[in-house]
């Protein structure tokens, strides 16, 4: 059985593509690696907040999200979505053709829905909806934490951006969002 | 942070009707601190209770329902039996009672008033967020049977229906509000992507090249390529792309809306191509260069068929 471990960076970055957008579905992709019986998500490029289900924006992000993994040496390994109802977590039709596509090339692909409900805890606020019962190792155990700090405190996420973002200004780094890494606080 | 110059934002975010709450209960909390709705006074100006409207809203969203509240009844001291309050105070009720309550309430207004578009919406969107979507179209299209202009309910419906996966009624929601508001290229572009999403292809392409007909800066002067692709210019040539692409891997193509292929695929990619090329290259409005290059040169150069 394969396990899943979510780097901090990405936990964070999720986050703040929700909280930037909050009364919005919001959506991207998980990039990663595979080794042996773990897949590692190190980090995401997040997608759309407008017009989510429409897809070629879409199909023309998930191209570039892949041509800019594959030059970080790391595959697609997965989707997310964030609905912008707190009690919405099933994957949108538009979530499932994304994973389907990403599975075609990833036979372990992920898809993980944001609970919103958790958003605010300190508690991972992600559910997988691919395989049931799998095993999520979030960052650290304070990621969640640290994610609520960072935008309540810091709103550091008004410096995130994702394609839609990218398309009204083309000098918006959405595949990357240096902005928005943090120094892991791992030792 | 200054009281004129929160008054500003207030009043920019109003024209452009901007969700942007956190900014706005920001800005109107300051303005509500500081006593300066009432300095703006109600003569003539009707400021002081649209700005107060704005700003129980916004609470509303950021889910500071203390401050809404003081709002709400500041306006409703001043306007009583008023229909706008009516619908403030529903959204208020929204908040924290469950959805069958604020049902309740609509359909007593509208018992009363069936004309009462405001609540009517609000009755609509509930049944949306709350999952009765057949219900919510239903009325929906009730109301724009009666209130044919309403550009914002044929907007509602088009996405209600994209939602469902049912593209082709959500592009007939939109034919109307091109009809009704044809100047507004970002509709234009709405339109293109649910067509493509239909696979309408040669319908889609048309309309990707309306938008940038319409939005591409005024050219009578400059030649076309000396002009730099910028915003909604630069997600049309990518839609272009994108059409002339799918058009040229697939030969037996369909329109559901009936248009014709285009002709000079090949002009046209390569057009999309170069504009694209542009677009990425030139340091833009801010003297900075755009990201992610070389992932749109490499996904540019990739042949059409």
């Amino acid at each position: 059985m394969v396990s899943y471990s979510l780097s901090e960076n990405a936990y964070i970055k999720i986050f703040f593509h929700a909280a930037k957008h909050p009364h919005l579905p919001v959506n991207g992709v998980l990039l990663g690696r595979q080794a042996s019986d773990v897949v590692v998500i190190e980090d995401i490029i997040p997608l759309l907040h407008h017009w989510t289900s429409l897809s070629p924006m879409m199909e023309i992000g998930l191209d570039l999200a892949k041509g800019h993994a594959e030059a970080q040496e790391m595959t697609l390994v997965g989707y997310y979505q964030a609905s912008e109802r707190l009690d919405d977590t099933a994957l949108a039709p538009v979530g499932e053709r994304v994973a389907q596509k990403i599975r075609d090339q990833f036979n372990d692909a992920v898809a993980f829905v944001i609970d919103g409900d958790k958003l605010g805890t300190g508690d991972p606020a992600l559910l997988s909806r691919i395989h049931h019962g799998i095993n999520i190792l979030v960052g650290q155990t304070d990621s969640p934490s640290r994610a609520i700090t960072l935008v309540r405190d810091h709103n550091l996420h008004e410096k995130f951006g994702d394609f839609d973002d990218h398309l009204e200004d083309v000098t918006i780094d959405w595949l990357r969002n240096n902005a928005c890494r943090v120094e892991s606080s791992e030792t | 942070m200054s009281l004129q110059s929160a008054l500003e934002r207030l009043a920019t975010y109003r024209a452009n009707n901007t969700r942007a709450s956190q900014d706005i209960f920001r800005d109107g909390l300051l303005v509500l601190q500081k006593s300066g709705f009432k300095k703006l006074g109600d003569d003539g100006k009707p400021f002081r209770w649209t700005s107060l409207e704005q700003l129980v809203l916004a609470s509303i969203d950021v889910g500071r329902l203390d401050v809404a509240d003081q709002c709400l009844q500041l306006i409703a001291d001043k306007f009583p039996n008023s229909p706008r309050i009516d619908c403030l105070i529903g959204i208020r009720m929204e908040a924290t009672e469950p959805p069958e309550t604020a049902l309740k309430y609509y359909a007593d207004i509208l018992d009363a008033d069936s004309a009462n578009v405001a609540i009517w919406k609000r009755r609509i969107s509930v049944l949306r967020r709350t999952g009765k979507v057949e219900k919510a179209v239903n009325e929906l299209m009730q109301l724009l049977d009666t209130f044919y202009t309403d550009v914002e309910g044929w907007l509602e419906l088009a996405d209600i229906y994209a939602s469902c996966n049912q593209y082709d009624h959500s592009l007939q929601a939109l034919s109307h509000v091109l009809l009704l508001t044809p100047q507004n290229p970002f509709y234009v572009l709405q339109a293109a992507e649910t067509a493509y999403t239909s696979e309408d292809f040669y319908l889609a392409i048309k309309m990707f090249l309306t938008v940038v007909d319409m939005t591409d800066a005024d050219d009578s002067e400059q030649l076309l390529q000396e002009s730099t692709p910028l915003g909604i210019t630069v997600r049309a040539w990518f839609g272009v792309k994108l059409c002339a692409r799918r058009i040229a891997q697939n030969e037996n193509l369909k329109s559901s809306s009936n248009t014709s292929a285009p002709k000079n695929l090949e002009l046209l990619d390569e057009l999309a191509t170069e504009r694209l090329r542009v677009a990425y290259s030139s340091s833009g409005e801010k003297g900075e260069i755009a990201k992610g290059r070389q992932e749109v040169f490499a996904w540019v150069a990739t042949p059409l068929a």
